[in-house]
């Protein structure tokens, strides 16, 4: 039930621009929830990688005393990977192409993951 | 040490450094002779490591516990049995020794400074019978070669556990994310 209430999100914020290629909902331990992913990638290293990042992220924000982590952004030559707590448990992570309007994509992201985690 | 199979650690070791049955019997039975003259062993051991500026903070007012330890590990050189309890034992002083900093060479080194004490002895008490002292020697040298892999192994162990708890620490990363990113990229 909260899977499919997950993959309902996920669905619904893919669906909301067409510069998200994909997205997964993480458990902060690194296990997949829930995932809308291209076929080719694995989804327990996306999950495993995405939930480090993040604890990595918040780690490093600390340390330069920048506040609490809000996001990680990673940019690469053929897009980004945006990640955000979802709760006190759970990691969104979005796949986005490089030619991405960021502010629309931080906005849906950001309601996704509130969303996501009333489920949680 | 809940991880580690002693009794394969203990064969395998066993093997490398050639310690037989015979051997075994031989240390045993070379008990009563080589026992009494241990004590030059230690001394000399401890006097040796006092010379060495390196060592001296491991030293620094244990010097009477070290050796009567010492001397009770040396006895059990010859008197066996050399099996996974003892191989447990040993392990332990392995992950003791990265506990307190010990530099990792001071326990091959060490072992050379005892080799070369029961070589002497060896060649004082079967004086005149080159046959007994290269049999007891090769038989010394095998159960130090074996006690010194597993102090090894052990070492290692400890101090890859101590290397990843400093960064979990410094990352934030939980151990049990960091499990699943090792089982997720696991070759």
């Amino acid at each position: 039930m909260r899977s499919d209430l997950l993959t309902s999100i996920l669905s619904d914020l893919n669906g909301s621009s067409a510069d998200i290629e994909a997205s997964s909902v993480i458990s902060t331990d690194g296990l997949m929830m829930a995932a809308m992913l291209p076929s080719g990638l694995d989804e327990d290293r996306v999950g495993a990688m995405g939930a480090a990042m993040l604890s990595l992220g918040d780690r490093t924000a600390q340390e330069l005393a920048r506040g609490h982590l809000e996001q990680v952004l990673i940019k690469g030559d053929n897009g980004y990977v945006l990640m955000t707590h979802a709760g006190n448990e759970a990691v969104l992570s979005v796949l986005a192409k490089p030619s991405a309007r960021l502010g629309l994509i931080f906005l849906d992201v950001k309601r996704a993951s509130e969303a996501i985690s009333k489920v949680l | 040490m809940s991880d580690i199979d002693l009794g394969e650690l203990m064969a395998r070791a066993k093997a490398f450094s050639d310690l037989t049955p015979e051997r075994e019997v031989l240390l045993v039975n070379s008990g009563d002779l080589i026992r009494p003259r241990l004590a030059e062993v230690t001394d000399s051991f401890y006097q040796k490591l006092a010379s060495i500026p390196k060592a001296t903070p491991f030293l620094e007012g244990r010097m009477e516990s070290l050796k009567a330890t010492h001397q009770q590990w040396l006895n059990s050189l010859f008197t066996g049995p050399y099996d996974e309890n003892y191989t447990a034992a040993m392990y332990r002083v392995g992950d003791a020794h990265v506990r307190v900093k010990l530099p990792v060479e001071f326990m091959a080194g060490g072992m050379c400074l005892i080799q070369n004490e029961l070589a002497r002895i060896a060649g004082d008490v079967h004086a005149n019978d080159a046959a007994s002292v290269v049999a007891l020697m090769s038989a010394v040298n095998s159960v130090l070669g074996f006690t010194l892999m597993v102090m090894q192994e052990s070492y290692q162990s400890s101090s890859l556990a101590e290397e990843l708890e400093k960064f979990l620490a410094i990352t934030g990363m939980s151990r049990t994310l960091f499990n699943n990113l090792a089982v997720a990229y696991r070759v």
